[in-house]
């Protein structure tokens, strides 16, 4: 009779499960396979693919462009992780404080990360735009008259995707910090009061480290994300000036979809996939260890 | 003491000023996309007391309507962040409830090969996910924008996390009832997840409706263009005339808008859910 049950319990999960996974091994599981393969070849849509071993790997190696796209992402990586972190926190805080219109404001700062990238990226540039932009209306209006071309010049279409990107997306990295300052039990802002403690002793030895573990989280998942930057400067500058702005992912996309150098690109996309996964790993690893401290 | 309450009172003016202020750098891009697209054709947007006067007209939002294929771009978004949303929910909580509730030869097999999935960008796919949709003959059909994104291994995450806190005597009574599997998934675990469910279906269709670089890739035909795709079309065809481009955009955000202020609150709290607990 029991084994009967198992067999039977075996079958229904499989049943249960076969939905996702036919769907996921077909277009998951199945496409990092096909990448790594590709990875070997010389291979073009419609033309018989020819295995030449390490010569992707080898042609991108040598390739002076992808050491500069894979450049751009890690100085966006290292140019937006600080700040989107910083300012969240600075959000949160803000939030989190016993003022009137908290929900408001907290909408508020959430709301731009539901606009599509499109909707976004149009936007900025229209905000960036010289002569007829905002920011030039602005700047006019207290006597700055000398026109800039933020999205022509490479330290400031750095700085214009940048400002973008924080608009964008900082609630998220907010709300991740706001559900950690509530978990902050009240007593411990209240003892510190007792103690007497400011308000800027009590955020370094009492807040500050009680978000110790959510601050490695936002890091790493900031990280994760900042990898894949794509839209940001595709859409606002073209990669440009030149190609000062133009990320890893836009490269893999140029090489491959209008090079038609699927081979070489698909070598570039298993380095961001390494680099991505490490840091996927990263974050796994710190959530369970998170789930085991709550049990 | 009197003195120290006075200062926290001036410290909660400082406050609220710096309040304001982030409120309103974060509100004028977004105000800033409304007055934009309310103005005629031919009048002045470089001058900002200029923004707010009057006329305001709907023209804009005429033109966009009748001169692109707005509408199609419109119901294709539609079709495709519903479809997704509602299949993803239906088959990462099939999945979660068999990894959760169910004993069965491989359970950690399976439940690694979907987590390895966590890890897995879609960024470093498209060259071999475009291959495929070719060998299904699926580029330029909405198959090609939906099927890719329902094996959402977060989804399964979230809910077999959900499923696991519901104590395991709950279906063995049910079973001890001579309740069948698919009943107790249906009768049971569905209406009690139904929060987790919501949050994990509105972060999906969100997701879906703003989807960029795969439904760039995978469609090229532009009447399957999604909104986040054809956007871009007319920021290129109308750069002097910005409020063309923003009537646009105007109409691409107001389903997402109105998305977002009916679900605020579980909206954030979903994100909150996923990020941490």
């Amino acid at each position: 009779m029991k084994k009967w049950i198992g067999k039977s319990e075996n079958l229904a999960a499989y049943l249960f499960l076969a939905p996702f996974l036919i769907i996921y091994a077909l277009f998951m599981v199945y496409p990092i396979i096909r990448g790594f393969f590709i990875s070997f070849h010389t291979y073009q849509v419609g033309v018989e693919p020819i295995f030449t071993g390490l010569e992707n790997y080898k042609t991108m190696i040598e390739d002076a462009y992808f050491w500069e796209a894979l450049g751009n992402t890690l100085y966006f990586v290292v140019i937006s992780t600080p700040v989107l972190i910083a300012i969240g926190l600075l959000m949160a805080l803000l939030v989190n404080s016993k003022l009137k219109g908290t929900t408001f404001v907290r909408a508020t700062f959430f709301l731009p990360f539901i606009l599509s990238i499109s909707v976004m990226a149009s936007v900025w540039v229209f905000i960036f735009q010289p002569y007829t932009g905002l920011l030039t209306s602005i700047l006019l209006s207290i006597g700055v008259e000398q026109d800039i071309f933020w999205l022509t010049d490479d330290v400031l279409a750095w700085m214009a995707i940048l400002v973008a990107t924080v608009w964008w997306t900082v609630g998220f990295n907010m709300i991740l910090f706001l559900a950690g300052l509530q978990e902050i039990p009240r007593e411990q802002y209240e003892a510190a009061e007792i103690d007497g403690a400011g308000p800027f002793r009590t955020f370094i030895s009492i807040t500050l480290p009680s978000l110790k573990s959510i601050i490695v989280l936002i890091v790493i998942l900031q990280t994760i994300n900042s990898f894949k930057l794509f839209g940001q400067p595709y859409l606002m500058t073209g990669g440009g000036p030149g190609t000062s702005t133009r990320p890893l992912v836009q490269y893999i996309y140029e090489k491959g979809f209008i090079e038609q150098q699927m081979g070489v690109a698909s070598s570039m996309s298993y380095v961001l996939f390494f680099i991505t996964i490490i840091f996927a790993f990263l974050q796994f690893k710190f959530f369970s260890r998170r789930n085991e401290e709550d049990k | 003491m009197k003195n120290k309450k006075k200062k926290s009172s001036f410290g909660r003016k400082l406050l609220y000023i710096f309040a304001f202020f982030c409120v309103m750098l974060w509100l004028t891009p977004v105000l800033w996309m409304f007055l934009t697209s309310f103005t005629p054709r031919g009048g002045a947007v470089t001058v900002l007391s200029e923004l707010f006067s009057p006329p305001f007209s709907l023209k804009n939002f005429e033109y966009v309507l009748t001169n692109s294929l707005i509408w199609r771009w419109t119901f294709n978004s539609f079709l495709v962040a519903t479809i997704t949303t509602i299949l993803t929910v239906i088959l990462t909580s099939l999945a979660a409830f068999a990894l959760s509730k169910l004993k069965f030869k491989g359970r950690n097999v399976v439940f690694w090969v979907i987590i390895a999935g966590l890890m897995v960008p879609v960024e470093a796919m498209i060259i071999p996910l475009f291959q495929v949709m070719i060998d299904l003959n699926l580029l330029n059909t909405y198959g090609a924008l939906i099927l890719p994104n329902l094996a959402l291994p977060l989804g399964v995450f979230i809910l077999k996390q959900f499923y696991d806190g519901v104590p395991n005597e709950l279906m063995e009574a049910a079973r001890i009832d001579g309740a069948s599997l698919l009943r107790i998934y249906w009768n049971i675990f569905l209406p009690l997840s139904k929060s987790s469910m919501a949050a994990l279906g509105i972060f999906t269709f969100i997701l879906s409706w703003n989807d960029f670089l795969w439904p760039f890739l995978a469609v090229n035909n532009e009447s399957m263009f999604t909104l986040p795709v054809a956007i871009p079309t007319f920021q290129s065809a109308y750069s002097s005339e910005l409020m063309i481009p923003m009537a646009a955009n105007v109409l691409a955000s107001v389903p997402a808008l109105i998305v977002f202020v009916l679900f605020q609150r579980h909206i954030i709290q979903g994100v909150a859910m996923t990020g941490i607990k």
